[in-house]
């Protein structure tokens, strides 16, 4: 099978994955024991009110009509409006409006999860069995079990306190900024200005930057333990290959060895790694964007959640679906370029 | 299982060797008897409580009362393990302890009760091992089976005893709420208006009754001046705080016990569910292949395409006044969910070694000599894949651990009184760099200690069943990780 029929196979199977997973949301919200002009209007609710938003919603239609009007809305991405977190705005300008500092925090979480996590499991894995690969393992064991709310939790704390604790102001370090905020990112929308306004703008620059770089840090962490251990034992791997045993047979010099023959090998098992830490910045998003209160995606569910926006909170759960879909199908295109042998039969 | 097959082959039955050599089973089986004899109530009111509780869930609860009435009689019981036999609360008279065990400090009254449960179970599970290791001796019929092996590995496999060890003090811990705590949730937590209290005012030089919901409002941990109960201390009635007090001046020891007691039942039923839908499709799969292995293999990638957290807070908004959020404040509603988005994981880990083991010439001839399919899966298949899922369900059971106390930490699921830690860690968000630091950071120390003690014993087992295995940790552990990322 050709690339590009194995990649046609992997679109059309992704099809049933999200019809499913849309359904699953449409059963949980109509279906289930909340009815959502009820959930709208909460415990206070006449029932001419609860009738009129019935009405609206096209509740009292027979259900499989509303299942595929529910269905035809998401899939031409009509994504309806929201109820009650910010009530008559169509949701796609909510999501417009949030997304960015979601994007933010995720990009910089896998950034530092790469940047700190495969140096040190590589490390460790270049140093195998010395006190500092037992540190790294171990740390990265236990780095990977802690709760990240807590951790986030912690983070506050101690940010907020470096005066007292350590004599260092870490919200005036560098930029005045606080530390439990949403980061300003106007200056990405018109990056433009980081030429004509140079001053002010890589100063509002490196503060949106200093805030979001704890969240980011608590957001990888996970991720960070994980790319450690999976680093290291790549490495381990890959040193103990026959091939790396030719190449220093022949010669090749330590510095070769490891950054040709060993290091890009060695990243082979990391891909997945990557994009599973998509689906750890999906759900983490919401429990660390709530401790540090940024405006983002996951704290705009959690709030629709909360207040029972149920429309708004199955648009979202079908972007969520596309967007980890989408992810996954990425992940396997990656791999067919980088490692050729893997099956396209999988 | 590996013993019993082997030794159904032998001519003798186990039953033949047993009576042939009777010795060392009867002193076993009388120390065994011992054992449980000396906490025999509290089993039997466990027992009979739970029977009783699950009838009461069916329509018309049919004897669930006597159920209950049994298990009070049981609870009321002397054995070894209890309050009653080692008390560690009383009052200070200005002279002596009163009320205490021998007149000790309330500390060490506790500490004394506290240690005696570990040393029981650490006994017990002794006596466990000890039996295996007679039966190994005498009565099996086999020198050697490879289950040999792989229990010698998991012994010098010291990062897994570590893992054994942590989660044996975790289950202790739950399982033993009722006993380990400096007092009871239901005293503490629950009811703590509806009970007394004695303590000594050294003003007046007199013993005085309280309501215990009172002495709480006096044992406040709130950060600043005096209002502080911190670890390994007495507040102003005498009472002991192992780990200090929560902000309403409950006992943060007792919480913690009971708060272990929801997630081990959350993570162990939900694990429970999950694990035999995994088997029950890994092995259908394994068998059928074609057809049914495609379904299964879209429908488990489409419940993984959801975001797990995010549909654990839907389905808890929206099932929040239904009947089934009211079992065990949450719990059974947890249970559910956790196991219908956690099998596909479960399978995935698994479906390798079934279609491995499909392979095998003894499943041909099985399947060629006329033995049904489910026989074949049960018999032939099945051992072989179990410590797979042992091994992943311990990694998954670290991630439900983790994602229950997320959703307690930002209020929704478990409810109040039922403790849950991660309700601990928000309570205490505001304090963390105040005097009563106690109340965030040591449950979010434990979840860490017992989500590593769970990945240490997956380790442990995975290298004991497949020592080859080493490099494959890679996909598996990313994926759990990816789980417990909540």
């Amino acid at each position: 099978m050709s690339r590009a029929t194995y990649m046609l196979k992997r679109l059309v199977l992704s099809i049933p994955v999200i019809i499913f997973g849309t359904t699953v949301t449409f059963a949980i919200i109509r279906l289930g024991p909340l009815s959502p002009a009820a959930a709208i209007l909460g415990p206070q609710g006449d029932a001419r009110a609860i009738r009129q938003i019935e009405q609206r919603l096209g509740l009292n239609e027979p259900l499989w009509e509303q299942y595929f009007e529910f269905m035809g809305d998401l899939f031409l991405f009509d994504l309806g409006q929201s109820w009650v977190v910010n009530s008559g705005t169509p949701a796609i300008d909510l999501i417009i409006s949030y997304a960015p500092r979601t994007i933010w925090l995720g990009f910089w979480a896998v950034l530092i999860a790469l940047g700190i996590g495969i140096p040190l499991g590589f490390y460790a894995g270049l140093n195998p069995n010395t006190f500092s690969d037992y540190f790294a393992s171990f740390g990265g064991i236990v780095w990977r079990a802690m709760p990240n709310f807590w951790l986030a939790v912690i983070l506050v704390t101690v940010l907020s306190q470096t005066e007292q604790l350590f004599g260092f102001s870490w919200t005036s370090f560098i930029v005045e900024t606080n530390v439990v905020t949403s980061p300003n990112l106007a200056v990405l929308k018109n990056p433009t200005r980081l030429i004509t306004d140079p001053g002010q703008a890589w100063t509002n620059l490196a503060k949106a930057t200093k805030q979001i770089l704890p969240p980011a840090l608590v957001l990888g962490s996970a991720s960070m333990g994980t790319e450690m251990r999976i680093g290291r034992t790549a490495v381990l791997e890959t040193i103990n290959s026959k091939y790396v045993e030719t190449a220093k047979a022949k010669g090749v010099s330590p510095r070769v060895l490891v950054w040709k023959h060993i290091f890009r090998n060695a990243l082979i098992p990391l891909v997945p790694v990557i994009t599973a830490e998509a689906f750890i910045l999906i759900g983490g998003s919401v429990l660390v964007e709530t401790v540090f209160s940024i405006n983002g995606i996951g704290l705009l569910f959690f709030r629709a959640a909360e207040q029972g926006d149920l429309p708004l909170v199955g648009t979202l759960m079908y972007l969520f679906i596309l967007l980890i879909v989408g992810l996954n199908i990425v992940q396997d295109f990656a791999y067919t370029i980088i490692d050729p042998r893997v099956g396209y039969d999988a | 299982m590996m013993e019993t097959e082997l030794t159904e082959d032998i001519d003798q039955p186990l039953r033949d060797r047993l009576k042939a050599h009777p010795g060392p089973a009867l002193l076993w089986g009388a120390g065994l008897c011992l054992l449980l004899l000396l906490e025999g109530p509290t089993y039997l009111d466990g027992l009979l409580g739970a029977i009783g509780f699950g009838l009461g869930l069916l329509p018309g609860a049919p004897g669930a009362e006597a159920f209950a009435s049994a298990s009070a009689f049981f609870s009321e019981l002397p054995h070894l393990l209890s309050r009653e036999l080692i008390p560690n609360r009383g009052y200070y008279d200005g002279s002596a302890w009163q009320g205490t065990f021998l007149g000790l400090e309330p500390k060490y009254a506790w500490l004394i009760r506290f240690l005696l449960v570990y040393v029981y179970v650490a006994v017990l599970l002794g006596w466990l091992w000890y039996g295996y290791v007679t039966f190994r001796r005498h009565y099996r019929a086999a020198d050697w089976t490879p289950t040999d092996d792989v229990i010698d590995r998991l012994r010098s496999h010291y990062w897994g005893l570590f893992g054994l060890a942590v989660v044996v003090f975790f289950i202790t811990m739950a399982a033993f709420a009722p006993v380990v705590g400096p007092t009871t949730a239901e005293e503490n937590i629950e009811g703590p208006y509806s009970h007394d209290m004695q303590y000594y005012d050294a003003d007046t030089e007199t013993v005085e009754t309280i309501t215990i919901g009172e002495a709480n409002l006096g044992s406040a941990s709130r950060g600043s001046g005096d209002s502080n109960v911190g670890i390994w201390s007495y507040d102003d009635f005498g009472r002991f705080h192992p780990v200090g007090t929560l902000v309403s001046g409950k006992d943060l020891f007792t919480f913690l016990a009971f708060g272990a007691r929801v997630s081990l039942f959350i993570g162990l039923g939900s694990m429970a569910i999950a694990g035999f839908i995994a088997t029950t499709l890994a092995l259908v799969t394994a068998y059928y292949k074609g057809v049914t292995d495609l379904i299964v293999v879209l429908t488990s990638d489409s419940v993984q395409a959801m975001p797990a957290l995010l549909l654990v807070i839907l389905a808890t908004v929206v099932f929040k006044n239904h009947w089934i959020a009211e079992l065990y404040n949450g719990a059974m509603l947890f249970i559910l969910l956790f196991a219908l988005i956690r099998w596909p994981g479960l399978w995935r880990a698994v479906r390798g070694p079934a279609l491995q083991v499909g392979e095998q010439e003894w499943v041909d001839a099985a399947k060629s000599y006329g033995q049904r399919p489910t026989v074949i899966m049960r018999k032939h298949m099945a051992p072989y894949i179990l410590g797979y899922l042992l091994v992943y369900a311990s990694l998954t059971l670290g991630g439900v651990i983790i994602s229950v106390s997320a959703l307690s930490f930002l209020g929704l699921g478990i409810t109040a009184p039922t403790p849950e830690w991660g309700r601990a860690i928000n309570i205490g968000q505001s304090y963390i760099a105040s005097q009563s630091w106690h109340i965030s950071l040591i449950p979010g120390i434990l979840i860490t200690l017992v989500v590593t003690g769970f990945n240490a014993l997956s380790d442990g087992i995975r290298d004991a069943i497949d020592p080859q295995s080493e490099g494959a940790e890679g996909g598996a552990t990313g994926a759990a990780a990816g789980g417990g990322g909540g």
